[in-house]
């Protein structure tokens, strides 16, 4: 058998190698940990998509928004409980340089639309009073710390704002998103007062980006999808009814490669990682030649000796491996806060844990099993005739 | 009297093992920070090394890309036709050199299979082609006839995006376009579609043109254009029209800031972390070689070589190992050299396809962060190393 306390013996034994060690299996696993939760969270909108919830958009472009006599015609669908214009705003903080979403909406049916915004300040109704009132996401208003009923002012990169004081929205309520289908750094704000100023100022009444459904809960929604489509077949803007899964996996596909990059960055991670502890096993098996030998000599099988070495390695890679699982699962409100804006969804899942568990094994197996095996096949006499 | 150089080169020869799985964990560290730098030199040198700066190009007032800005016809009108400072084709009587172009990310399927992506159509007048004079070429098929429904195609959308190819058919909104020929044009036109700016107003219902280019005059250009640039946003002639100027070298690099300020900051923030990793790597390594090596440091003091030289031969020796990692980095990082790839540019929100480009810089900066790895990870061994007392060294067996 194995001695525990001979195994932690030997890695005390060389103090600064074992924490180095552990140190660079720490800051790898927290890494991977890391580097996946980040692709993780690019699918986080995809991840809480309802199935009953559809959005409309023009057929050519995500560009080109769609005119507002459409609402009365796709409401006429049957099965469409909800329907609600969604207009990407693009405005930008005069002194912020973060950006952050803002999207213009029919406010009355926002919550109905998404139940999955839960109000932690103020209310709806608070929103429904103020022409100028806007809803923030808790994440949003901590970023640029952002109290209710404070003044928030943008420069409207698409649509200019008035003369004079420009786009104001005043803050009338905070909500936290209660599933990753929202985004807690979005600034939601009235349709009316969108359009009303666009109309003023650039002289044309505008359009929406999207509208958003929402279906009776047993409603069939393919159906509803390629009626809605039907609707406009010969323009004057061809639509695309996807479902809201489908609507945010675009974005998804919109990165590219980028999921391939992060995983080559990761397999480079790994490599330089078992190397170096395979550089270390191989270190501590050469010290302990020596010693390796007289505990044969006094009785010990080939395999346990083997198995010492197996063990080292397991716990040196255990040891290190899970610090930084537990690194990577501690710094994620923190993390979280600051890719804010860029990876909304940051989260490190279950299954990321696990992977990241299943590799730091691997990693002590494969690192310990060249000196178990050498340690196994060991001679006596030879172990015995070398020195330290 | 310093400790010869053989004596360190052999020493690392001997302990072959360590020396080949620390210099190839340093290897691989480094090629994932060449490889992120690689991407982003191949990005901005499309973008920015392309960009002219005999080019202007016109954009709204508080637009930061042709996406977001709209300029009226009655605007770009006036801008063409009164602004001196645009250039003439052949002498002064000519016409000016200047088009109004709309642009609009369009939804495309990948051949690859990924899905959806943006592809820039941009709606193009004659005058547009004759400002990128040479640079545009023709490979397949022939130049866009104006005021009929046919596109061009840039090279890199061809095997990467659906119907593209010589012949297919580009279905916009209801009315379909037919691709008659390929063009290649250095910068991130490649990756873009191109169509007679009528016909595309027409049949994407843009109510405006996006921007407006023009070539310059030679006094407008270099130092002349802030002037210009400022009497156009704020001179008492221009100023009603709320339209801003720049030249598309500025207007380029300010579309890849976000993408190449994200890139860089992520192989940063990468090589911190994983060079803290390599670098008790290589600590743990030369530990060993002082511990395998304390014996034959007894020696040597007891010759009389004092403790300084001893010290700059042990981080010689790291630096050496750091060297080693750093060329087989660049040799892991050499092959992705010239393999195109896409990616969203977020400040566009279009799809550009570009090369990733192991450049010099990106290979000095690779062996550079290699050899700091070696130098961080020798110093405390070399200095252990050089306080080693003689008598107790020599002792050690």
């Amino acid at each position: 058998m194995v001695s525990f306390k001979l195994v932690r013996r030997y890695l005390g034994k060389h103090k600064v190698r074992s924490i180095l060690t552990i140190g660079s299996l720490v800051v790898a696993l927290f890494l991977l940990c890391m580097l996946r939760s980040l692709v993780v969270a690019l699918d986080a909108g995809v991840r809480g998509a309802k199935r009953d919830r559809l959005v409309v958009q023009s057929a050519v472009s995500l560009f080109v928004d769609l005119p507002q006599s459409y609402q009365s015609k796709i409401a006429a669908v049957e099965g469409i409980e909800t329907i609600c214009k969604w207009q990407w705003f693009g405005g930008r903080h005069p002194t912020e340089e973060a950006f952050f979403a803002q999207f213009a909406v029919d406010m009355s049916e926002l919550p109905k639309l998404y139940p999955e915004i839960a109000i932690v300040e103020g209310s709806f109704a608070d929103v429904a009073a103020e022409r100028r009132g806007c809803v923030v996401g808790r994440t949003l208003a901590k970023t640029f710390n952002w109290q209710l009923g404070q003044t928030v002012p943008l420069l409207g990169t698409i649509f200019p704002g008035p003369p004079g004081d420009g786009w104001q929205f005043t803050i009338k309520a905070i909500y936290e998103p209660t599933s990753s289908a929202v985004d807690g750094n979005t600034l939601f704000f009235h349709w009316d007062y969108f359009e009303e100023t666009v109309e003023s100022t650039m002289g044309m009444t505008p359009g929406t980006g999207t509208y958003f459904l929402r279906t009776a809960p047993d409603a069939d929604q393919v159906a509803i999808a390629g009626a809605v489509e039907q609707l406009f077949d010969n323009g004057p803007q061809r639509v695309t009814c996807s479902t809201e899964a489908e609507f945010q996996a675009q974005f998804v596909s919109m990165v590219g490669n980028v999921p391939f990059f992060v995983a080559a960055i990761g397999g480079g991670v790994l490599i330089a990682i078992v190397l170096a502890c395979i550089n270390t096993m191989l270190m501590a098996f050469r010290e302990q030649l020596h010693d390796a030998g007289i505990l044969k000599a006094v009785g010990f099988t080939d395999g346990s000796v083997a198995g010492l070495m197996l063990a080292e390695s397991l716990l040196l890679c255990g040891l290190g491996g899970f610090g930084g699982i537990a690194l990577a699962k501690l710094s994620e409100p923190g993390l979280r806060a600051a890719l804010g804006s860029m990876f909304p969804g940051y989260e490190v899942t279950g299954e990321t844990l696990l992977l990241a568990s299943a590799l730091t094994l691997a990693v002590g197996l494969v690192a310990g099993v060249v000196p178990a095996l050498r340690a196994r096949a060991l001679r006596v006499v030879e172990a015995l005739r070398s020195v330290e | 009297m310093l400790v010869p150089i053989t004596y360190t080169l052999r020493s690392l020869f001997v302990r072959r093992s360590a020396t080949f799985l620390t210099v190839l964990g340093i290897g691989a560290t480094v090629a994932v920070l060449a490889g992120v730098l690689a991407l982003r030199a191949g990005f901005t040198t499309l973008f920015v090394q392309n960009g002219r700066d005999d080019v202007a190009v016109f954009l709204r007032q508080g637009a930061t890309s042709e996406g977001e800005s709209g300029i009226t016809r009655e605007t770009c009108d006036r801008l063409i036709k009164t602004l001196p400072q645009i250039a003439k084709a052949g002498g002064p009587e000519g016409a000016p050199l200047a088009a109004m172009e709309c642009y609009l990310a369009v939804r495309r399927n990948k051949l690859d299979g990924g899905g959806e992506t943006n592809v820039p159509i941009r709606g193009v007048e004659a005058a547009s082609l004759a400002i990128r004079g040479d640079a545009l070429r023709f490979v397949e098929g022939r130049a866009l006839q104006f005021g009929s429904d046919e596109v061009v195609v840039g090279r890199k959308l061809v095997d990467r995006i659906e119907s593209c190819r010589l012949g297919d058919v580009v279905q916009l909104n209801t009315t379909p376009f037919r691709v008659v020929g390929i063009f290649e044009c250095d910068g991130p036109f490649e990756s873009e579609i191109w169509g007679d700016f009528e016909r595309m107003l027409v049949a994407l219902q843009r109510p405006v043109a996006n921007r407006v280019v023009a070539k310059l005059v030679p006094e407008a250009q270099g130092d002349g254009f802030e002037p210009f640039a400022t009497m156009l946003a704020e001179g008492d002639a221009y100023q009603d029209l709320k339209v801003i100027a720049k030249t598309e070298r500025a207007y380029l690099a300010e579309m890849t800031g976000a993408l190449g300020t994200t890139l860089l900051v992520l192989s940063l923030a990468l090589s911190v972390i994983m060079g803290l990793a390599a670098t008790f790597t290589a600590t743990n390594t030369m530990l060993s070689a002082v511990a395998s090596r304390t014996h034959e440091i007894g020696i040597l003091l007891s010759l009389g070589f004092r403790p300084f030289p001893i010290f700059l031969s042990f981080l010689f020796e790291a630096l050496v190992l750091g060297l080693l990692g750093g060329a087989v980095g660049c040799l892991l990082a050499l092959p992705i050299n010239g393999i195109e790839t896409g990616t969203t540019n977020f400040a566009t929100f279009t799809e550009v396809a570009f090369a990733f480009r192991v450049t010099p810089p990106v290979l000095a900066g690779a062996i550079t962060f290699a050899l700091v790895l070696g130098l961080l990870g020798g110093a405390v061994p070399a200095w252990r190393a050089a306080r080693l007392a003689p008598t107790e060294a020599l002792r050690r067996r």
